[in-house]
């Protein structure tokens, strides 16, 4: 699949989005510096000479040496461990930090789980960062406008059907796994899973991205019905600080968004406070 | 022209002097000459209910129809011109498919009767089109607040009702209706109530054989639309039918209300 | 630059055979309960077996995402007729004819639903399509790898008189064997049963009994 109309300078703009929405960055000023300058002669200037540059070295098969992590060519990916627990009365999502490009990473610290519906609907983003940014922004549009409309905050399940629809129907152009969960007064904690063709299942625990393959074995050995929100979140721990451990494309810190009646509570754990396995 | 809008009656487009939009009101008078429609928000239902008169004998009975299921958790009776109505069914059946489809839940009446109220009102803006001349009673099962009762009326305003009632014998019912105790009236004693209300609103003498038509979507229908029991309406019209004290009284006040006795705005408004 | 569509080809989420046999009193349906991610067996507890409306059912693999859009399309089928209530309802050879037209629609538009479904209903229908469009009807249906696996077996054992709770056995049989030899096939299977006068049965998911591994021992090396 071509992807070359996505393609950005690494580390380009918008690798991760805050909870408000809109576009934060976390590059360094020095860069932000740079693509101000740039986009206030031609927002498009720098992409197109980048891919001019590297569609160059690609069509002539120029001897030139390029780090392979300096690829504009390739999307800042979302190589991921994402997951979401359901308990009585609420969800954890859980999301590593970790968006990079090729090898490089592009950003350290990202926030890969976005708010929906605040405070009762988020999501944990896998795959493009560009797409699923979008799709979050645009769920979150849709939702916003249908609970104005409607006078009641939307469901969870609105939501992610919402996910479900926008990424089953443009399946050949996206590359969006996501994780959508929350909680809502007719049904309590939910959790959501929409992965790549647009499959919508309703999940006790759902877990997402490069890294969750690692840990399958893992969470179906220690996961338990009726789990506390602290057995859940103890239960991300371990589980995402696994991922991590073995997934080169996850890593830096975890992050956790628990889900109840009473609101949306952020926590944030470095590597210092997860739990570590056996490395060897 | 010499009639009473004096040339301001034209085209929705031209008010009269004194703020009027006749053709929208002249709408209203085409749901005035409707048979009787009712309908009442009870505590485990909502009840839908039309006197259909059968203007021709040879029809065939149910061939008329005026109360349709919109969704499985929405119906709507229609007031007024027949045809008019319909297609305001049409406009909320894919206005409630739609809605489905995209948010994979059902519709919510409260939304439905926005959307219809908003649809109606853009037929009372352009001289091209002329005002539905229905007004639609829209009963329906809210996944989160229970039964509801919404009413569209042509010129696009829609309100939420506990019962409400339009059509030729609309001002006795209105009285009849605000007589009852809506904290604990159920849907069958509804049915009952109705049948009560309609047969007392006719003029035998006068007024053409009827059809009650009725609807509900309650619990004992498991919060789906569907026909009142047959059996039920049945027995309910047959036992007010054979009450003939009630049927003298009840009928000499009817007769004078029937006919174009302005509406006393007695029906019974929960918000707006 | 032409943008070539991949999912057409390349289904992500998917589902593997489905069975289907028509029985003295009735029809029965089975699959499995597995969604697999590649061969990652991703949802294990997911339906493939739906009901949308009384005396009906669909058995469906292949794209899963397609089989919830089939699914949901069925749904706002049926959601019409309700609505229109004539009197009349679609007859499951009525819906087998129009979930063929779907697919052919689809694939003649180069995009094709990847599935192949069975479809159940009362009056003893049982009924295949597939992704090109391809529908017929039959006493035995198998679809995917049960076509080759399992609907000789069902042939075999077939006969006119077969009772419905025989057909069920008879299903579980051939889930056995797609077990053993599937990759993509699970133990928890589900099992539907649509009798003449449309009465539906479907079973919540259960799990394969006696499955036969004695077999490993004549099988150790010496």
């Amino acid at each position: 699949m071509s992807r070359s109309h996505e393609a950005t300078i690494p580390p380009a703009r918008g690798f991760s989005s805050s909870s408000g929405g809109g576009l934060k960055t976390s590059t360094p000023a020095s860069l932000e510096l740079l693509y101000a300058a740039a986009a206030a002669s031609d927002p498009f200037e720098g992409i197109a000479s980048a891919m001019s540059f590297t569609k160059h070295l690609l069509m002539h098969n120029c001897d030139v040496w390029t780090p392979d992590w300096y690829n504009p060519t390739q999307d800042p990916q979302l190589g991921t461990t994402i997951m979401a627990v359901e308990y009585d009365g609420g969800v954890v999502l859980a999301a590593d930090s970790r968006t990079s490009t090729g090898t490089y990473v592009a950003n350290r610290v990202s926030d890969k789980i976005t708010a929906v519906a605040p405070p009762y609907i988020y999501c944990a983003r896998s795959g493009s960062a560009a797409d699923t940014q979008m799709l979050a922004d645009t769920v979150r549009r849709y939702v916003t406008a249908l609970a104005l409309e409607t006078q009641r905050p939307a469901t969870v399940r609105t939501a992610a059907a919402l996910f479900r629809e926008l990424i089953y129907q443009n399946k050949s152009r996206l590359t969006a796994g996501v994780i959508c969960a929350g909680w809502d007064p007719l049904n309590g904690g939910q959790v959501y899973s929409i992965t790549l063709g647009g499959t919508l299942v309703r999940q006790p625990f759902s877990i997402g991205g490069s890294g969750s393959t690692y840990i399958y074995g893992y969470c179906d050995a220690s996961y338990r019905k009726g789990m506390n929100r602290e057995a859940c979140i103890a239960f991300c721990q371990q589980a995402a600080s696994l991922a991590m451990a073995r997934d080169g494309s996850s890593g830096g810190v975890l992050r956790m968004v628990c889900i109840e009646e009473s609101g949306a509570q952020r926590l944030l754990f470095t590597e210092d406070q997860l739990p570590r396995g056996w490395q060897g | 022209m010499a009639g009473v809008g004096s040339g301001y009656d034209l085209t929705t487009t031209t008010f009269s002097p004194e703020g009027r939009v006749y053709q929208v009101e002249y709408a209203t008078k085409a749901v005035e000459q409707s048979g009787t429609v009712i309908g009442i928000r009870c505590v485990d239902g909502v009840v839908l209910a039309v006197e259909n008169l059968r203007g021709v004998k040879l029809l065939r009975p149910d061939s008329l129809r005026r109360i349709f299921a919109v969704d499985r958790h929405i119906g709507i009776a229609v007031a007024g011109i027949g045809p008019d109505g319909r297609h305001m069914v049409g406009r909320a059946r894919s206005e409630a498919q739609n809605y489905r489809s995209v948010y994979a839940e059902e519709i919510p009446p409260s939304l439905l009767a926005e959307r219809l109220a908003s649809y109606a009102h853009v037929y009372s803006l352009y001289w091209h089109v002329r005002p539905f001349g229905c007004t639609i009673l829209i009963g329906g099962w809210d996944a989160s607040q229970g039964p509801c009762l919404y009413v569209v009326e042509p010129d696009g305003s829609g309100y939420k009702y506990r019962a409400y009632a339009n059509g030729k014998g609309r001002t006795a019912v209105r009285t009849a209706l605000n007589k009852l105790n809506f904290e604990q009236l159920t849907c069958t004693s509804a049915v009952q109530e109705i049948a009560r209300m309609i047969h007392q609103s006719r003029d035998i003498a006068k007024d053409k054989p009827y059809e009650l038509e009725m609807a509900w979507i309650s619990e004992a229908s498991d919060h789906k639309f569907a026909r009142v029991p047959g059996a039920l309406v049945v027995s309910s019209r047959q036992a007010v039918e054979e009450e003939p004290q009630q049927m003298e009284t009840g009928g000499s006040t009817a007769s004078a209300d029937r006919g174009e006795t302005p509406s006393t705005s007695t029906h019974i408004m929960e918000e707006s | 630059m032409i943008e070539t569509p991949t999912h057409t080809t390349e289904p992500i989420v998917t589902g593997s055979s489905v069975l289907g046999v028509q029985c003295v009193d009735g029809v029965v349906l089975a699959c499995d309960t597995l969604a697999s991610y590649g061969s990652l067996a991703r949802f294990q507890r997911i339906t493939r077996l739906h009901q949308p409306a009384p005396g009906v059912v669909i058995a469906g693999g292949g794209e899963y995402s397609d089989l919830q859009q089939l699914f949901r399309i069925t749904d706002n089928i049926f959601r019409q007729e309700f609505c229109q209530e004539d009197g009349y309802e679609l007859s499951p050879r009525a819906l087998h004819s129009y979930l063929a037209r779907v697919l052919y629609g689809r694939r003649s538009r180069m995009d094709p639903l990847y599935n192949s479904l069975a479809v159940a209903g009362k009056g003893r229908f049982l009924g295949c399509i597939d992704l090109y469009g391809t529908a017929f009807e039959s006493e035995a249906v198998a679809t995917g790898i049960g076509a080759l696996l399992a609907l000789p077996l069902i042939r075999k054992q077939w006969h006119a008189a077969l009772a419905m709770d025989e057909g069920v056995r008879l299903l579980e049989e051939c889930l056995r064997v797609l077990y053993y030899r599937d990759c993509r096939a699970l133990r928890s299977v589900q099992v539907a049963k649509v009798s003449d006068s449309g009465e539906v049965l479907i079973s919540e998911p259960y799990e394969l009994s006696n499955l036969q591994w004695k077999v490993a021992q004549a099988a150790e090396e010496v």
